[in-house]
């Protein structure tokens, strides 16, 4: 009876962990031409140079800063405490939440659909606390449920505001300006600087306990400044020793200006692969994380933080997804994106990047595709872009509004069938 | 597979480019046909109208392509308006080609010699101004690039100038071709009415280029 038991709770641990992987397959997969499509796109790296870094800085998203958005997506919206009892009721839950999810993601990527990952794996987490004989809605905690919900509409604003800010200030004080390229060895150091120290300051203020140093906030805040005034100077270097011959004169000026802010692509790219890893490796392992801790018998009231290895298995996860399948996706999406010059590319990537590392450390899952229109819509704004397809806005806006029950309503399916094949 | 990449639109800035090339291309016949005119070479007027047309035709065509880009569902960083205005007087100045075209293959002009200069010196100073403005219009694409503004930018707002000061002074040697016409006696009055046919769809050739150019200004202040 007990080697039953044992045996029925590791199949039910190896189903949770293939189902994992699956999704944080889909999530490297999918996502990844988001940040590297305009470098491959406009001919800054190869192909195989922008999966090898994307690969690189998506595995420290994850395990660096995953860890905060994880424990949101596995304790933050239902109530643990309620299941301390029956541990195994929260585990199948969460495993139909991972199986429902994915499901869904399938058949929207089937029908060619963009949707989330993110809200889905919420969605499904409240259907399965909806149903769960637990509780039912009590069960949901609606403030930080209302709380996940209101960053989903507020991070588009916010990266297209960014956006908008960030490409108006380029125009401004760059393309506007009667020597353009001369601002421009002053702005491209400026953003190097910028982007890299947000980079080292997120990923060292509070990230993983054990692999990080600790140290106050002042301290790095300190190191963050040393390190932003040397890349300025070591930039400022580098444009100065490129740029002592031949000077551009006239109409060159402004695809010069566009050269520039094409080395600086590079980073921001990164940047944004960073911050997806950060944010999106909790839909892969935040259900998977659940479930092992109830299937192993541990207690669930104790906030047990998302251990190394599982953020590193979803890291890992994520890279294969878009080294195996990811550069189909950059090479479909590279050529149409020319539309994305240099200036556009990192005004747009810069606000996305950031609105999501800032959500990721706040733990908030929210969905970095949503945040990225916002930040082309807010280009757009700001006269970046020769025509936005409005009616495609408001189909990818939309999608997350049918996303959230439609997998809530798998979930429930999927857990009831659960309970079916258990006996319960 | 999908992608956030499907949010861009069509582009109305490159159909717009093509659009004016071909507005030009029909402006520039109007020489030769005044060359044939003069000389009364019914043949190679009949040929040049031929060809006018078939130009004209494909200009409209590269028109409709501009109008795909303009449904309220795209956002352009123009207003709609202004593109539509472009194109329409873009395309008042293809018709006014094609009429000079037609009203020239009616009948043979015969004319006193020393008029022939006047009415010359008229049709190049025509194809001008559609040629100064095209080499605008073709700028368009690469203005939206720079997000309208920059040195570029200046540089168009400037020779928009330029084009309305052409426009004047077509319309000047319009106007002492007109009273030589008038006052030299011994020309019927069916040729008279022809000339000044011709002179109207020429006066209209250069009026809709300097309104071209006022909406490209338009375009680029706007917002």
């Amino acid at each position: 009876m007990i080697a039953a038991a044992l045996l029925a709770t590791n199949t039910l641990l190896v189903i949770a962990v293939v189902i994992g992987f699956y999704k944080a397959w889909n999530i490297g997969a999918n996502d990844v031409a988001n940040s590297m499509g305009t470098v491959v796109g406009s001919g800054v790296l190869t192909l195989r140079q922008a999966i090898c870094l994307a690969s690189v800085f998506e595995f420290l998203g994850a395990i660096l800063v995953g860890s905060h958005v994880t424990e949101t997506i596995k304790g933050g919206i239902v109530s643990l405490d309620l299941f301390a009892d029956q541990p195994m009721v929260f585990g199948l839950g969460m495993l139909s939440v991972a199986l429902a999810t994915a499901i869904w993601l399938n058949i929207a990527t089937a029908m060619s659909h963009p949707v989330s990952v993110t809200q889905s794996t919420v969605g499904g987490i409240i259907g399965f606390a909806m149903v769960c004989a637990i509780g039912g809605t009590a069960c949901v905690q609606w403030r930080q449920l209302g709380l996940v919900v209101l960053t989903w509409m507020i991070s588009p604003a916010l990266g297209g505001l960014g956006a908008y800010l960030m490409y108006r200030a380029i125009v401004r004080w760059v393309l506007k300006s009667a020597d353009p390229l001369q601002k421009a060895k002053h702005a491209v150091p400026l953003g190097v600087a910028v982007t890299v120290s947000i980079l080292f300051l997120s990923a060292t203020y509070k990230g993983l306990p054990r692999i990080t140093i600790d140290l106050p906030l002042h301290q790095l805040l300190g190191m963050t400044l040393v390190l932003a005034l040397v890349l300025y100077v070591a930039a400022r270097w580098v444009i100065a020793v490129r740029t002592r011959k031949a000077p551009t004169v006239g109409g060159d000026a402004y695809a010069a200006v566009e050269k520039w802010f094409g080395s600086l692509q590079v980073l921001t790219a990164c940047y944004m692969a960073f911050a997806h890893g950060a944010n999106d490796v909790s839909s892969a392992i935040g259900p998977l994380a659940g479930s092992m801790q109830a299937f192993r018998g541990q207690d669930l009231s104790l906030e047990v933080p998302a251990s190394p290895w599982l953020l590193a298995f979803g890291g890992i996860g994520i890279v294969l997804g878009l080294s195996t399948y990811g550069y189909k996706v950059i090479a479909t999406v590279g050529k149409k994106i020319t539309e994305i010059t240099p200036t556009r590319g990192f005004s747009a990537a810069f606000a996305t990047a950031t609105t999501v590392l800032v959500c990721s450390k706040l733990g908030l899952p929210i969905s970095t595709t949503l945040t990225s229109v916002g930040a082309i819509l807010g280009v757009g704004l700001a006269r970046g872009f020769a025509s936005l397809d409005l009616r495609i806005v408001r189909e990818i806006f939309t999608s997350w509004i049918i996303t959230v029950p439609i997998s809530g309503f798998f979930t429930a399916v999927i857990y009831w069938i659960f309970l079916a094949l258990c006996g319960v | 597979m999908s992608s956030i990449f499907g949010v861009f639109g069509k582009s109305p800035f490159e159909p717009l480019v093509n659009h004016a090339r071909k507005v030009h291309e029909c402006v520039k016949m109007v020489r030769p046909i005044a060359d044939a005119l003069l000389a009364c070479d019914m043949d190679r007027l009949n040929e040049l109208q031929h060809d006018m047309s078939k130009t004209e035709h494909e200009a409209d065509l590269l028109k409709d392509q501009v109008r795909h880009s303009l449904p309220h569902r795209y956002f352009l960083p123009v207003d709609r308006e202004d593109v539509a205005r472009f194109l329409a007087q873009m395309d008042r100045i293809a018709d006014d080609a094609q009429d000079f075209a037609i009203v020239a293959t009616f009948r043979c002009v015969s004319l006193p010699k020393d008029l022939h200069d006047d009415f010359l010196a008229l049709v190049d100073k025509v194809v001008q101004v559609s040629e100064s403005l095209l080499s605008l219009a073709e700028k368009l694409a690469q203005l939206q690039r720079e997000s309208f503004v920059g040195p570029d930018a200046e540089d168009v707002l400037r020779r928009i100038q330029e084009v309305a000061h052409m426009e004047w002074e077509s319309d000047r040697l319009s106007r002492k071709f007109a009273r030589r016409l008038f006052t030299t006696p011994d020309i019927a009055p069916v040729i008279i009415i022809l000339l000044d046919k011709l002179c109207s769809a020429l006066g209209g050739i250069a009026n809709h280029a300097e309104n071209v150019g006022k909406n490209l200004r338009l375009m680029i202040l706007r917002k």
